[in-house]
Formats: structure tokens, C-alpha cells, sequence
């Protein structure tokens, strides 16, 4: 499949702001087996003082951006043309938790995809003996960890309500837990506390996700989401099988990653330490078009 | 054999610093000990008194946060040295660099190739689970291409008589300045002493380790900086106090802007490039863009700097990562693969219950176990809230330690039991045994590794070996290096055949500034009020009644300030000292200790007074007291202060603050309606009964004491004479005066002074005098636009 991405990131403040810097993650990158970039470009307005990249530890293409002079709004517009080749796996050889922890044991790898980086809590990950338990549930049926991942993945679909309204950016994910609803970076959460309380590797999955309107209604403008959902690692052979909870399924030809990291706070699409008394509006648009 | 000695009763079986095992008196002790016999007891208590008065008088502490005792906690000296023969310590020395070696390539290769993990010698999980492994420093190497350029060992002797590592320290090791203070001031009470035995100076430590920093800095143009957490952090004098003593900038992460990867410092002379902090900080805290999002006390952009190669951390970010205790464990067969050979300076016993065969001995021994958190940066005995002495625990407990344990496994580690020596502390005119353990830091340099020559060995307060820890009340002891030739004396005043460096002026850090504008302007408030309360009960002592007019508008006048003249030493003055305490204790380094103490002193007393003082006379006597020390303080500041740009912002909060407070006042006591003897009480706060006296005798009434209050240019009270002095100091400021063209808070200054010097006295109203009180205002945020 190839798209044109498209996302725009409009900020506008109550009090004019001094300055401020920001690092942004919002380019698709090239990755093995799911997908190419072919061309990516930001705009920005105000242009900032300052404007860089670098590839940060977990491969994600970052801009850093530094503001001096005051503006009252910033506009972060996204452009990319990717193609996205991957479908859902079907995986019938997955080992068992105990070989996978063998297996784990037997990685002597320190890169950003060895299973080790996605195992203990992390700044937005806590293991709490609630979560691993409601996550045990997917492993009494069944031993083989990818087979309990895609149930896990439909429970927390069937058990949680999707509610913009109930969480923001930043609850935590024991809150999410007990409120049992949230929205997809929510989802996110849980499945990697759940499954690291398994001892079942989970990284988080930052990226754009396509969405088809129902049949015979038109696409609207900006009506696709920046999106997040799991990636689990199924023992050495199989590797990282990503999963979406939100949606029930396996990561598929409509899910175009940005990025990956231990939890949202390593790829989240805008960190910014502004100089502002006042509070802030965001609003996000973004579109996801098929291209024939 | 001398007394003190004779006396003394070590503990069977246990290594005494002192008595050898088989009695004879370790090298140094001797003429020590004897020196101290033939002072006697009398003589002794008096001298340890001159230590504990110095280290009251340079206001050395530390911030306590557990219990009870919560804040600041005099240093507790332990007055004894520990005397350490030369010979000992060189090899403490050559094992030490050797150690601080290793752990350097230990951690360049976490942080680089990963070879340690992919060989097998470190377990990936240590790492990847570790909070203090800084993911965005993987990659990076050091603008210094070193990580390590300070740490600090813990050691401890062992039943064997060898010394052991209990712990190393290398995030950003504390307690180098108080060796310094421990030094100094356990030489105040035994100089004499001291100067017979052969001790070897620390001074030659800081000297090389300063110079070390500043040629890191490379020869650009760029500053060493101390990056402290601030002054709620618990060593913050201690930073204050090597910043002052070795010519470094100290600076809080607001003060650090970072501008196309590249650090700067925001001074009042604009900003100015660091290219090395000392941080004292832990390292995730430094960026909270790409770091710990929730820091507040970082500087957004010092990751990216780092990555550029533009500054260089002592030590590099994630350094701390090497404190974790777990990795003791493997330090063993690192040092066998990477040496050759066993370290000759090892950690004590450790075992990372995540290994099987690690898991089942410690099973087998856990009598003689502490276990604790793997990742734990805390040494097992000062750490009694997560480490548990299995031997001191009960069957049941045990057992259920070990359930926990083979439950989760990674996260424990176990030690063996740490067993230390003892030394002698003076008890009551007899010698008790202590355990202690050594601090010891060691510090790169061109030359490499310098290790400090003593300085610092904590003492416990109880036999008991987790009695160590100075949160819980242990003491600290100076560590004499006892050489059995002379020792080269040296001092960071004299470098002989070097020329004197100067630190550049005019690098005033911003927010130094500011405090000390608050720091001049809470002192000059203080004494407008204490004058105004001394008016005040004179006349309640002289009348014996609060019903008149004077004192119903007085009391007008100080209520909006939060001044409630109810109280005889009201809250609101205590609060106005407390502000100023705050914002002097922010600019410790820039600062006399003198100046600290005299202030300390005014807000001790104040607070006594608040408890006792009656209203009245009694009240008049306090006042003036207070006024007294006040000017006590002003005056060390005045005579004692080099006239840099601190000194100059200290004499603006003054001068603008005086002139307010008089304008303020006179507006009030001036007006039409002003109640009946306002003129003499606005006299008695302008401090000029004895000039208007000797100018105007008893005549003239209103128009004399305005003149001399608000418009003579040689009252140093008046508000004419704070606009010239303010004036003067604006001027002298960094950019003051470009191309010829006064700065703008300047400009609107002369602009109030023009005012004053063409006014007819006749002419002064009450509403100018307000106006006058907002233009001042004026002046302040132009100087803070300017400067802040």
C-alpha cells in the first residue's frame, strides 16, 4: 500500500510565549519487512532559531527545535509518502513463557531491539500485581506467548471502553487500569504492564493509523488519528509482532509506525519546555491517503 | 606508653586503627596521643570547643530530611584524626587508580561497543532495567573522551586487616569540601601537633584537580562551572564552599541557556559559554527535555550539547549507573578478563541473586548476608529502609526474605555482611573505639588519577557497624596521612612559578543578581521597620497608652506591610529576616562567612526575642538591638565585599529599597492631616534627629525635615542621595553605559534625581512623593529587564 501522510500539530497559547524548545517525533521511518519512506518534509510556522535531527536510541528520526522570539501559536505540519507492505502474521511456532525467558537469558544484545529494554517498569510503566493478574488470565488457556498476546490484545478490547473524555496525555496507567476505559495510548499501557508482569517483552508503538469510512460515506478531511498500539516479542525465531488493542488485530497494511520505545514518554510526538505563564491548546489533524 | 593509650580497650577481634592485634601501637599514634596526654583533659575539651566554634562561625552543615531532626544539622566532627601511616596509603593509593580505572572502562563500553555484555561478564538486565542507564548517552563519547574525572570510594578494613570497597561513588560523589572544613578545623584545635607530624596537605589535590578542569575546558574562551541542585539540597554548602574556594562559577540549571549546542551561562553582562560542568546533580535531572521530563531543577538542551561535543559533564551523564550494587558482583571477573589479574582494591562479597548459582550460596549462607535491591546506588549499611542483615532477622523472616526472593530474583542482591575496624574517639577524657570507614577521592588529571591524602573517614555513634551513616547521627573525622618525612606544603594561594591568573569579572550569573538585589533590599526594609517599631514603643514606653493618633495611623501604616504591631516582635519582620536569609543562602558562594553569620545571627535573635518581648520599653531595648546587628551586617558587607558586580547589585536593592521606604513614609507622616508628632517619629526612621537638630534647632518645623529627608544631597538618608548613589552603581554596571548612552534603568534614575535637585521643598506634596514611589518602582523592573 502507499499513502501520503499528512498530520498538522496546531499549538495556540493563552500568553504570548518567549521561547521554548522541542523535540519532535512525528517522521515515519524506513523499517525491514513493514515499511519505506520515499519521501518526508516538516513545516513549521513560526520558523524556529534553531532546527536539527538526529536519530535518537530507538532509531526514531527526531527534530529538535529551539524558539527565541515570542509567538502566540505553532504550526508543525507533517508531509511523508510511505509504503506500508506488511500483513498480519500468522504464527503457530511461538514458544512457551519458560523458553521465551531461556531465550531472553540467551540475548546478549544490547540494541534497541533486544527484548531486554522492554522488560522492567519504565517512566510510564509500573508492574502492579493487579495488571500482571488480569494479564495471567490470556496464559492459563494457552502457553505459547503469541497465542496469549492476541487474546490479551482482544480482552483489553472487549474489557475497555474507548473514552476521549476519560483519560488525558498523561494518567497513569494504574488509573487507565481501574477506570477501564481510556483511549488507545491507554490500551498501549496496559497490554505492555500486563505483559511485562508475564515476563513477555512489550515496547510501545507510536505512528498513523488509516481509517475507512463505512461503506458509501465519504472520507473527511483530518478524520485519520496519530494512533499507538504494542509490540511483543515472540522468542528469537518469530521476533516482534505488533499489536493493536484499540482496534483487536494485529498491526496491519493500515498501521504506519513513527516510532518505538519503552513507553509513550520515548516517542512522544512533541516534548516541549516552553517559557509561558499561561496554559495551551492543541488540536491535530491528520490524514492518511491511500495513493493508486 | 601514654595514658590516653593505656586506657584504651579495643574490641577482641576486631581491627583497631590504633592497637595492632598484638598490642603494639600502629605508626604515628604514639607522638600523637602523647602530644594530647601532656595537653590534659582541660586543655583538650577547650580545644575541640575552637573546632566546633569554627565550624559554627563558617556556617559548615547539612541538610538532614529524615525524622525529627529535619533541616540544617551542624557538622558533627568527630575531633579525633584517624592517623593512616604513608606507607598504607600509597597503597591505597596504587589499588584506588587502578579501581577508578576499570570502572572508567567498564563504563565507556556500556555506553560504547557492549563488549562486557556480549562476552558474558555483565548481565544485560543490570543494565537495561537500570534507571541510571541514560539511553540518549549510548553512543557518545565524552568531549573529555573520558567519563570518569571525580570519584569517591567508601572503604572499610575487614576482619582480615585489608581494606575493602564498600561502595563507589561516582554519579557526583559529595563531601570533598567538608574533608577541606574537617581539615581546618580539627587544625584549629591541634595545630601544634599538627605541625610535628609529617601530615600530608589536600591542598595540592584541589590545586591539580582545578587545573585538570580548566585545561579540559580546552583554550577556548569557554568557563568551568559547578552545576548545583540549589539550596535545598543537603551538601549545597558544600558546593557553595569549593565554588568560593576554587574560583568557580556556581550555577542552578536556570542559570544555563543552551544555544546551538552550545551552554551558556545568563550573567548580567550577557551570556557567557561554559564548556565543563562540575554537576552535582544526578544526571538524568540535568535535561528535562531528553532526560527526566518532570526535572525542574535541569536546563533544557544539555543532553544535545553533550552529543555535539560541546561540554563535558564531571562526571559524563549516566555515570551513576556504575553506584549500582548488583554490579559488584561482576567486577571480579571483569577485572580478570580486562586486568589479568584480581583488582587490588576489591568490592566487598557480592552476589546478584539473578544468577542460579549466585541465588543457591546465598541460600546457604544467608546468615551472614544484607540483601537488597540489585539496582540499589545506596551502600548496603547506610541504607535501613530496603536492606535487610539476614543474620539479624528471625527464622519466619528469613524464610519469607527467601520466598520473595525466588519469586523475582533479578531484583536482589546480597552482600556480605560488612564487619568493620574501629578507632578511638574522645569520650568524656577517655579514648572509645568506633567503627569507621574511609572516604577517599580520587580526581583525573593530565598526570592521572590524583587521590586526596585523607581528609575524611565517617565514625559511628554506636558499635553497632550501621551506626556510620551521619543521617542517623554518625560523625565525621579528619584523615591524617602521616608521612615519616617532610611534606611539600602547598596552598591554592601560591603557585610560584606560575603568574596569577584572574577570573574574568562580569560573569555574575543572572539569578545571583537578582538575590542579591532582594538580599540589599530585605535588609534595608528590616531596618525601615525595626526603626518604625522602636518609634513606636518609645512613645507606647514615654505615653503608657496606644489611644492616640500617632499610633492609630501607624498602625494604618504597617498593617498592609503585614506588620501587626500587637506583637512586639511581629511575624511579618521575622518573615521580611526570614527573606533575606532565603536569598543569601542561594549566594553562598559570593558571599563572606562572616556576612552569613552575622545575618544568621540577626534572624537567631529576632526569633528569641519573638518569644520573650514585652511591648514598651522592653520592646525599645530589643529594637535597638536588633538594629544594632543589622548594622552590624551592613557594615561587613561594606567594608569586606570587592567591589565586583555582586557588591553593586547588593548596594542597587538597598538604594531602592531606602528610598522607597522613606518616600513612603514621608508621604504619610507629611500630609495636611498628618497626626501630631509625625515629623519627630519620621526623623527618628530617616536616622537624622542629631543632623536636623544641629541644622534647624527647633524651628522650621515640616519644610526642614523634608529637606533633609527628601531633597539634601548629603543626608546619606535622603532619597535625593539613594538616586545619586543608585545612579553611580547603574553606571558602573556591565553595560551601564553603551557607546556613550546611559542603559535605560539608568536614564529613568537621573531622571527622578533631576526632579529632586530642581524641586522647591515648598513644592513637595504627598502625591509627588507616591509618584516619586512608583518611578523607583520603575527603575527596578528596567533593572531586572536589563539584567534577569
Amino acid at each position: 500500500m502507499l499513502y501520503d501522510v499528512k498530520l498538522k500539530l496546531s499549538y495556540t497559547y493563552d500568553a504570548p510565549v518567549s521561547g521554548g524548545r522541542h523535540l519532535v517525533r512525528v517522521f515515519p521511518v524506513s523499517l525491514p519487512n513493514i515499511q519505506r519512506v520515499i519521501a518526508s518534509s516538516l513545516h513549521l510556522e513560526p520558523g524556529p532559531a534553531e532546527n536539527s535531527e538526529f536519530a535518537d536510541f530507538f532509531g526514531s528520526r527526531v527534530a529538535s527545535l529551539a524558539y527565541r522570539s515570542a509567538h502566540d501559536a505553532l504550526e508543525i505540519a507533517m508531509t511523508a509518502r510511505v509504503e506500508v507492505f506488511r500483513t498480519p502474521m500468522n504464527v503457530s511456532n511461538a514458544p512457551d513463557s519458560l523458553t521465551l525467558a531461556e531465550q531472553i537469558a540467551a540475548t546478549w544484545d544490547m540494541g534497541w531491539r533486544s527484548p531486554h529494554h522492554y522488560l522492567s517498569t519504565s517512566p510510564r510503566i509500573v508492574l502492579t500485581a493487579d495488571i500482571t493478574q488480569y494479564a495471567r488470565q490470556s496464559l492459563t488457556a494457552t502457553s505459547d506467548v503469541f497465542a496469549a498476546a492476541t487474546d490479551f490484545c482482544m480482552r483489553i478490547h472487549r474489557d475497555f471502553a474507548y473514552d476521549g473524555e476519560a483519560t488525558l496525555v498523561d494518567t497513569p496507567v494504574t488509573e487507565a487500569f481501574s477506570l477501564r476505559r481510556g483511549v488507545c495510548q491507554d490500551f498501549a499501557h496496559i497490554m505492555i504492564a500486563g505483559l511485562r508482569g508475564l515476563g513477555i517483552p512489550a515496547g510501545y508503538v507510536s505512528g498513523f493509523l488509516r481509517t475507512i469510512p463505512p461503506e458509501g460515506q465519504p472520507r473527511l478531511e483530518g478524520a485519520d488519528a496519530m494512533h499507538a498500539w504494542v509490540k511483543v516479542w515472540c522468542g528469537s525465531q518469530i521476533g516482534w509482532v505488533e499489536f493493536d488493542p484499540t482496534n483487536a488485530m494485529q498491526a496491519g497494511p493500515d498501521h504506519i509506525v513513527i516510532g518505538y520505545g519503552r513507553d509513550y514518554s520515548d516517542v512522544t510526538p512533541i516534548v516541549g519546555i516552553l517559557r509561558s505563564a499561561g496554559g495551551q491548546d492543541t488540536t491535530q489533524a491528520v490524514d492518511v491517503i491511500e495513493v493508486n | 606508653m601514654p595514658d590516653l593509650i593505656s586506657a584504651y580497650r579495643p574490641i577482641s577481634g576486631v581491627p583497631d586503627e590504633m592497637v595492632a592485634p598484638d598490642g603494639t601501637v600502629r605508626p604515628g599514634w604514639l607522638g600523637f596521643m602523647s602530644a594530647l596526654d601532656r595537653l590534659g583533659p582541660e586543655e583538650l575539651t577547650a580545644r575541640f570547643q575552637r573546632s566546633d566554634q569554627y565550624l559554627r562561625d563558617a556556617g559548615v552543615f547539612y541538610r538532614m530530611y529524615e525524622g525529627s531532626q529535619q533541616g540544617e544539622r551542624e557538622w558533627p566532627l568527630a575531633h579525633i584524626p584517624l592517623l593512616i601511616a604513608d606507607e598504607e596509603w600509597q597503597q591505597i593509593e596504587v589499588g584506588l587508580t587502578e579501581r577508578a580505572e576499570l570502572l572508567e572502562s567498564v563504563l565507556a563500553d556500556i555506553y560504547g561497543e557492549n563488549n562486557l555484555i556480549r562476552e558474558g561478564l555483565l548481565p544485560p538486565e543490570l543494565v537495561a532495567a537500570n534507571p541510571e542507564f541514560l539511553r540518549p548517552m549510548v553512543g557518545i563519547r565524552p568531549m573529555s573522551g573520558h567519563h570518569l574525572h571525580f570519584c569517591a570510594f567508601e572503604l572499610g578494613r575487614g576482619p582480615d586487616g585489608r581494606w575493602w570497597v564498600l561502595g563507589d561513588r561516582t554519579q557526583a560523589p559529595s563531601g570533598a569540601g567538608f574533608a577541606l572544613e574537617n581539615r581546618v578545623a580539627t587544625t584549629r584545635a591541634l595545630a601544634d601537633i599538627y605541625s610535628t607530624l609529617h601530615v600530608k596537605r589536600l591542598a595540592g589535590f584541589f590545586r591539580d584537580f582545578r587545573n585538570a578542569l580548566t585545561d579540559m575546558g580546552g583554550n577556548g574562551s569557554g568557563r568551568v562551572a559547578i552545576l548545583t541542585p540549589g539550596p535545598l539540597n543537603e551538601t549545597y554548602f558544600e558546593h557553595a564552599y569549593i565554588a568560593r574556594y576554587l574560583g568557580f562559577l556556581l550555577v542552578e540549571g536556570e542559570d544555563l541557556v543552551v544555544l546551538h549546542g552550545e551552554v551558556m551561562v545568563r550573567t548580567v553582562s550577557g551570556l557567557k559559554p561554559i564548556s565543563v560542568l562540575w554537576r552535582r546533580l544526578d544526571g538524568d535531572f540535568t535535561d528535562p527535555l531528553e532526560l527526566r521530563q518532570e526535572s525542574q531543577i535541569g536546563t533544557p538542551g544539555l543532553a544535545e550539547a553533550v552529543r555535539r561535543g560541546s561540554v563535558g559533564f564531571v562526571n559524563s551523564l549516566g555515570s551513576g549507573l556504575l553506584e549500582t550494587r548488583a554490579l559488584g558482583a561482576f567486577l571480579p571477573a571483569i577485572a580478570q578478563s580486562r586486568l589479568g589479574r584480581d583488582l587490588m582494591l576489591p568490592n566487598i562479597a557480592t552476589w546478584w541473586c539473578g544468577g542460579a548459582e549466585a541465588r543457591a550460596y546465598v541460600r546457604n549462607n544467608i546468615e551472614n548476608m544484607m540483601i537488597g535491591p540489585a539496582l540499589s546506588t545506596i551502600l548496603s549499611i547506610d541504607d535501613d529502609g530496603e536492606t535487610q542483615d539476614a543474620g539479624q532477622l528471625s527464622d519466619s523472616e528469613r524464610a519469607a526474605l527467601l520466598a520473595r526472593i525466588d519469586a523475582d530474583p533479578k531484583v536482589f542482591a546480597a552482600q556480605e555482611t560488612v564487619k568493620l575496624s574501629t578507632a578511638p574517639v574522645y569520650v568524656g577524657g577517655t579514648l572509645e573505639p568506633r567503627p569507621i570507614t574511609l572516604r577517599i577521592y580520587a580526581a583525573r588529571t593530565p598526570n592521572g588519577w590524583s587521590i586526596m591524602p585523607g581528609g575524611f573517614a565517617r565514625v559511628g555513634y554506636s558499635l553497632d557497624t550501621a551506626a556510620i551513616a551521619m543521617q542517623r547521627g554518625g560523625q565525621a573525622a579528619d584523615v591524617w596521612v602521616v608521612s615519616k618525612t617532610p611534606v611539600e606544603k602547598v596552598s591554592l594561594l601560591t603557585s610560584a612559578n606560575k603568574t596569577i591568573e584572574r577570573n574574568p569579572s562580569g560573569n555574575l550569573p543572572s539569578r545571583a543578581a537578582d538575590n542579591l538585589i532582594w538580599l540589599g533590599r530585605y535588609a534595608e526594609r528590616c531596618e525601615a521597620t525595626v526603626r518604625l517599631l522602636r518609634a513606636w514603643h518609645l512613645r507606647l514606653a514615654e505615653t503608657g497608652t496606644e489611644n492616640l493618633p500617632l499610633f492609630e495611623a501607624t498602625r494604618e501604616y504597617l498593617e498592609p506591610l503585614g506588620i501587626d504591631t500587637a506583637e512586639p516582635v511581629p511575624q511579618g519582620l521575622l518573615a521580611i529576616i526570614d527573606g533575606a536569609v532565603r536569598s543569601a543562602s542561594e549566594i553562598r558562594d559570593r558571599f563572606s562567612p562572616d556576612g552569613w553569620l552575622a545575618l544568621t545571627d540577626l534572624q537567631k535573635t529576632a526569633n528569641r526575642f519573638a518569644k520573650t518581648i514585652k511591648p514598651g520599653d522592653d520592646a525599645t531595648r530589643a529594637m535597638t538591638v536588633l538594629l544594632r546587628k543589622l548594622a552590624g551586617f551592613s557594615g561587613l558587607v561594606h567594608e569586606n565585599m570587592y567591589r565586583f558586580a555582586g557588591w553593586r547589585f547588593l548596594e542597587i536593592g538597598r538604594r531602592l529599597e531606602r528610598s522607597i521606604q522613606i518616600a513612603e513614609i514621608a508621604s504619610w507622616l507629611c500630609g495636611e492631616d498628618a497626626p501630631d508628632g509625625a515629623t519627630e517619629m519620621l526623623l527618628e526612621v530617616g536616622d537624622s534627629v542629631m543632623t536636623h537638630r544641629r541644622r534647624y534647632g527647633y524651628g522650621h518645623g515640616n519644610l526642614g525635615v523634608i529637606e533633609l529627608l527628601i531633597t539634601d544631597p548629603l543626608n546619606p538618608r535622603s532619597v535625593m542621595f539613594q538616586m545619586s548613589e543608585l545612579l553611580e552603581q547603574l553606571k558602573e554596571l556591565p553595560r551601564g553605559y553603551v557607546d556613550g548612552q546611559l542603559s535605560p534603568a539608568a536614564k529613568a534614575t537621573l531622571k527622578l534625581q533631576t526632579e529632586l535637585a530642581v524641586a522647591d521643598v515648598e513644592d513637595i506634596t504627598p502625591q509627588m512623593l507616591l509618584d516619586m514611589v512608583m518611578g523607583i518602582y520603575n527603575v527596578s523592573d528596567l533593572i531586572a529587564e536589563a539584567y534577569f
